[in-house]
């Protein structure tokens, strides 16, 4: 028996001692038991009770005083009976109620109290101790029965009888929490494994030294390794305690905040109870992820059997039990699999058949495993094992059914999922059926549902009204046709319509995917609601463009739970296709600008209207465009989500193009302004109406060789199985060009010789102009806000630089591909923005002086000027321009400009011409080059690609002769022989990185540089004399030897 | 089921419509519009019979069209639930169609003893062959849900029941 001792203990007790100690305790728990036997009656009862008064009471700070009143009213005053004689059971209580369980004690000595305690007390009671203070005085044997008896009485007639009937509530919960008065908890270190015992060890201490140790309370945790916690005012006392112990390490003693102290002392709700047909997952170990059913239930043990899946590789089993060489680390876990005996038999495997003793149950004993119908019974501990949250997959469950083929059990493991079922499961209305217990296969309407109770509306006649039923008997229940939706498991949010009914689960045609679910009645709800609810799946959203798998591609228009709809990139006909995620290669995100049907240019946002195909006259914004392919949205469209796919030719632009000005920026950023071939000006189009040929220099920007030059015209493919089509340069690599096919939308290779040369016929095409077409009258309001801020920039910078470079400033004020002049200085000025948007103006600026004025009596300045005078554009001067669309437009009837301006061109073109030595480059027709134009562009020093008598030779200018042609010397480095080639001979050869340039064009004409590096179409120059660093179009950069 | 019900819709008539054959104009405008349509309450629009009445008109600011709400008679086809009907078979899957509802027939509505014959001509076949399910067969079928989009009637169907399943087939016809 555990009894105050009043002779004082050594502070170290040695170990033989502690044993000794121990085995005394066990000794005095038997003497207690029968002295209490002696004491009889309701005495000994009242005081065992008492004895198991928790400590917790004393948090009670009225309880505690009241504690102090019994104390003095049992004549035993100090403190030290107070708190000193405690009996060893109170400590022990202690430890039952940080184990939720009261029969989970491993101690024997423990266990003897807790059996008195069960045999005492009711359960119930086990709460409400906590509320009792321990009992002050613990008397000896031979001490006053009768006073302690009477005391006890007094006491419990007051307190205890009236705190039995009441609830406790909230509030008192409240106040029982400690405070800053109350003492404090410790945490103290101690060894691992040794918490109990160490708590223990305190326990005697205690006894042996009584009020010395000053602390309250020891608690040692299960879950808590390495600590214990002790409860005492103040650190020193806790110290003091802890001296001597072997396994207390007090080192470092933390004190536990007040906010924590009721943590400590929590118990963990396991509110899941384990029972039989539980599905639960196995935490570790192989098994680690599987699914398994609870068999058995051993709470005491804290061990569970569970049924699995066998993962076991029989080979390897029948090595081990022969004794062989076992591979210690398994390289992979075996697959689950049922155990077949006779497969074992046949490795020569013991299998034993046993008979469990207690159900009865025969089992398969293999190398100390049990099976049974092929699963295997584990008995594990109940914390290897999860039992929340667990939503066996239908597959899980089907596998788990299979061997048994028993409906019955089948239903009983459904009925167990329903354990997880959320909130709000059941609505009123819900169709639902009893699943279990008498009223099973009842039907009925939920009419109300309250806590865990489902009030239904039965089906069946002659039944009361409504009958509550709980909700674990319930499962929905719905009929074929209904359609439903899925709000929770792997399926969730799809939609569908139920085709079929097999007991708790339904087979769901999908809506979107026209594919079978099958999901349980449990997760799904009745719904008129079509739509998937969800909007994206990864990183793919309904609307977005996407590439498919073969290269093919199109708009996302219904995002399903696995799936998606894609309307297809065909024009021809509306092609939806199913796609699943893995089928997508990735999200088109590029902005690509086409041109339509009269070669406007269209973006992204633009309105279009269908001018041909199926959707003939549907008009919207267009959403995405690629591979010349315009995916539209018209809302009035109703099918596809309201997408039209449609080819951009036969499209046409309906109002102004929205996004002009920001796509300006974005060019700007992208290609430095320069490279807007679609969106560049009205002049190549006059061009291409009068004289198509010519037109080409413009086209080609005037630039060095033919390489970049061809990139976007359109050319037509001479030979190989390409042959005759016809489609536009997007790339150039050596002698390869990439092209892409008008007609069949996709790219191909094809060796540059086998591409047409006059193909440049159809490229002015390409070079929409807005303000040619004159017919575009609706563009242009959308426009006009813009010029307003063009004309300071034309004033500031192009104007001033005509009037300084005259000639070869004009033409490329002229020629929108030649933009880098004036715009140029303008840009480096550091106005980019401004700069943004010149380039579309450019073409606008013709009409200025600078257009004039370089060919006087060439009948040419006078031509454009008369055009665009016909066009009904005040032409004077700039800043007049600069207003002059909005009066423009809406006279200007669409024929009229073009006709006109076709016929007045083409005596310019020729002058046009010249400034585009890219022409020569190219090789191209236009035999009219060669007048006056290289001025700006063959320069001496540049490295040259010289074409003389059909075969290539690198060469350096020498000299530019007055005619246009150059006097080459051959090599790379000049070296060889001189020779005078035709402009339309020589190609300048394209820099690269780190090669030395020329500038050939721009106010920096004729400056040296490197070529530091190449940003699309534009190369970043680091100037030779000054060491800047200039940003400029390659095409004016010709590399030197 | 067919239904011959009146509907009203009020036609927006452009200007130039007007004149003797306003009228005329506006009927065949109105059956231009309405018929093949479907609306999820009264399904498809087969037909316009008759006209009942048409109203006055009404000019709409600033765009000169008039407003004439048209009364009219129309059969109109709407399945339901439950209903029997016939139909061709389109898809194997499979689809049929009984005029422009499109009804699918899932695999677990079709008799167990069908089963499914991938290949060329993909069909249902029983296990005795003497029943074939194949494009264009016409079959009875029963409804057993539908789902109304603005646009389209959905139906599922089976033929898993006592006198339903082909009644028609192309081969053998």
């Amino acid at each position: 028996m555990v009894r105050r001792r009043d002779e004082e203990d050594d502070d170290v007790e040695d170990e033989d001692y502690e044993d000794e100690d121990d085995q005394l305790l066990d000794d005095e728990d038997y003497d207690e038991d029968e002295d209490e036997g002696r004491g009889g009656g309701g005495s000994s009862r009242k005081r065992r009770r008492s004895d198991f008064i928790d400590d917790v009471a004393e948090e009670d700070d009225e309880e505690d005083e009241d504690d102090d009143d019994e104390g003095y009213g049992g004549g035993r005053g100090g403190r030290r009976q107070n708190k000193a004689p405690r009996s060893g059971s109170q400590f022990f209580d202690l430890e039952a109620q940080v184990d939720s369980d009261d029969e989970e004690e491993e101690d024997e000595g423990e266990d003897d109290f807790i059996v008195d305690n069960g045999a005492d007390l009711p359960d119930e009671d086990v709460g409400r101790r906590l509320h009792r203070r321990p009992l002050p005085l613990r008397e000896d044997e031979q001490e006053d029965v009768e006073a302690l008896e009477r005391s006890i009485q007094a006491r419990y007639a007051r307190s205890s009888h009236t705190e039995y009937d009441e609830e406790t509530t909230e509030v008192e919960q409240q106040a029982l929490l400690p405070s800053v008065r109350d003492p404090k908890l410790w945490m103290v270190k101690c060894a691992i494994g040794r918490e109990r015992e160490t708590a223990v060890c305190l326990m005697q201490k205690y006894i042996d030294k009584g009020s010395e140790l000053q602390i309250r309370s020891v608690i040692a945790l299960d879950h808590l390794k390495n600590y214990i916690y002790i409860e005492a005012d103040k650190e020193a006392h806790v110290r003091e305690a802890v001296k001597g112990l072997r396994n207390i390490f007090a080192t470092k003693i933390m004190l536990v905040p007040i906010k924590e102290m009721t943590d400590v002392l929590s118990v963990e709700s396991k509110a899941i109870d384990l029972s039989r047909d539980t599905w639960v997952r196995m935490k570790i170990g192989t098994y680690k992820g599987d699914l398994a059913q609870v068999v058995d239930v051993d709470n005491v043990r804290q061990r569970v059997t569970v049924k699995l899946i066998p993962r076991i590789d029989l080979q390897a089993l029948a090595n081990k039990l022969e004794g062989r060489e076992v591979a210690k680390k398994k390289a992979f876990v075996p697959p689950p699999r049922f155990m077949n005996v006779d497969e074992a038999r046949e490795l020569h495997i013991r299998v034993e058949r046993r008979r469990d003793p207690m159900t009865g149950d025969y089992f398969e004993n293999i190398g100390g495993m049990l099976f049974k119908d092929g699963f295997l019974y584990k008995t594990v501990s109940m914390k290897s094992i999860s039992a929340q949250n667990i939503k066996p997959t239908f597959d899980e469950l089907e596998k788990f059914r299979t061997p048994s083929e028993n409906g019955e059990s089948e239903m009983v493991g459904l009925s167990t999922l329903f354990a997880n079922r959320k909130k709000g499961h059941f609505m009123k209305g819900d169709a639902v059926i009893v699943v279990k217990g008498d009223l099973k296969n009842l039907k009925g309407w939920v009419e109300k549902v309250e806590e865990e109770n489902v009030h239904i509306r039965p089906e069946m006649k002659g039944l009361p009204k409504t009958l509550a039923v709980n909700e674990k008997e319930l499962c929905k229940y719905f009929e074929p046709g209904n359609h439903v939706k899925v709000v929770s498991g792997t399926k969730e949010g799809a939609t569908g319509m139920v085709v079929k009914v097999e007991q708790h689960v339904l087979i769901i045609l999908s809506d979107t995917t026209k594919e079978h679910i099958r999901v349980f009645a449990d997760d799904v709800v009745e719904s008129s609601e079509v739509t998937t609810g969800v909007t994206k799946i990864g990183e793919y959203e309904l609307h977005d463009l996407v590439l498919l798998d073969n290269n093919s591609f199109g708009v996302i228009i219904r995002v399903e739970s696995e799936a998606f709809q894609v309307l297809k990139g065909v024009p021809e006909r509306p092609e939806v296709s199913l796609v699943k995620l893995r089928e997508i290669k990735c999200k088109l995100e590029k902005k690509f600008n086409v041109q339509d049907r009269y070669r406007n240019t269209v973006s992204v946002k633009d309105v279009v209207r269908i001018l041909e195909g199926p959707c003939k006259g549907k008009q919207g914004p267009v959403e995405h465009i690629y591979k010349g392919v315009l995916f539209v949205y018209d809302r009035h469209h109703l099918e596809h989500a309201g997408f039209i796919c449609a080819k951009a030719d036969s499209c046409c632009i309906v109002g102004g193009s929205r996004s002009n000005g920001d796509r300006n920026g974005e060019s700007f950023s992208r290609f430095g302004g320069f490279k807007t071939p679609p969106r560049i000006p009205p002049s190549p189009r006059k061009f291409s109406r009068g004289g198509p040929p010519f037109d080409t220099g413009g086209r080609h920007r005037g630039g060095r060789g033919g390489h970049d030059a061809l990139v976007g015209t359109t050319v037509k493919i001479r030979q190989g199985p390409f042959k005759g089509y016809r489609g536009r340069v997007v790339d150039i690599k050596g002698q390869s060009v990439r092209v892409e096919l008008e007609s069949q939308m996709k790219v191909v290779t094809v060796d540059r010789n086998f591409i047409s040369d006059n193909v440049v016929i159809s490229t002015p095409y390409r070079d929409t102009s807005r303000y040619g077409m004159g017919s575009e009258t609706p563009m242009h309001p959308s426009r006009t806000p813009l010029h307003p801020y063009m004309t300071p920039m034309r004033d500031a910078g192009a104007t001033p630089i005509h009037d300084g470079m005259r000639t070869p400033m004009r033409d490329r004020a002229w020629n929108p591909y030649a933009p880098m002049s004036p715009p140029r200085d303008n840009w480096e000025e550091g106005n980019p923005a401004s700069w943004g948007t010149s380039p579309q103006y450019q073409p606008g600026s013709p009409p200025s002086r600078a257009y004039e004025a370089p060919t006087p009596g060439s009948g040419w300045a006078s031509t454009p000027g008369g055009n665009y005078s016909e066009a009904g554009t005040p032409r004077d001067s700039s800043s007049a321009y600069a207003n002059a669309p909005s009066p423009y437009m809406p006279s200007t009837p669409s024929g009229q400009p073009m006709t006109p301006s076709s016929g007045s061109y083409i005596p310019g073109t020729p002058g046009g011409q010249p400034m585009t030595p890219g022409t020569g480059g190219l090789d191209i027709m236009s035999p009219v080059i060669g007048t006056d134009n290289e001025g700006p562009w063959f320069m001496p020093d540049i490295l040259v690609n010289v074409r003389k008598s059909g075969d290539e030779t690198l060469g350096v200018i020498q000299e530019v002769l007055p005619d246009g042609s150059c006097k080459v010397a051959l090599g790379s480095n000049g070296s060889g022989d001189t020779v005078i080639a035709l402009p339309s001979e020589m190609e300048i050869v394209a820099p690269r990185k780190s090669d030395k340039i020329k500038i050939m064009g721009g106010s920096l004409r004729g400056v040296t540089g490197k070529l530091i590096g190449v940003d699309g179409t534009d190369g970043i120059v680091r100037i030779d004399d000054s060491l800047d660093v200039k940003i400029l179009d390659l095409v004016i950069l010709a590399k030197l030897p | 089921m067919f239904f011959h019900i009146v509907l009203e819709r009020n036609m927006q008539l452009h200007p130039r419509h007007f004149g003797r054959n306003l009228r005329e104009n506006l009927v065949s405008k109105l059956m231009k519009d309405v018929e093949g349509t479907c609306s999820g309450r009264h399904g498809f629009v087969v037909a316009i019979t008759g006209i009942e009445n048409v109203g006055k008109g009404l000019i709409r600011d600033g765009t000169g069209f008039v407003t004439f709400p048209v009364k009219y008679q129309c059969v109109v086809f709407r399945p339901f639930k439950g209903e029997v009907l016939e139909a061709v078979v389109t898809m194997m899957g499979f689809f049929a169609e009984a005029g422009p509802v499109q009804i699918f027939v899932s695999n677990h509505l079709i008799p167990d003893d069908m089963e499914f014959q991938s290949g060329d001509m993909p069909n249902y076949t029983t296990s005795d062959g003497s029943v074939k399910i194949q494009k264009d067969s016409e079959v009875r079928l029963k409804i057993i849900g539908t789902r109304v989009d603005a646009t389209e009637i959905f139906c599922i169907g089976t033929i898993k029941d006592d006198f339903l399943g082909v009644i028609n087939d192309p081969t053998t016809a």
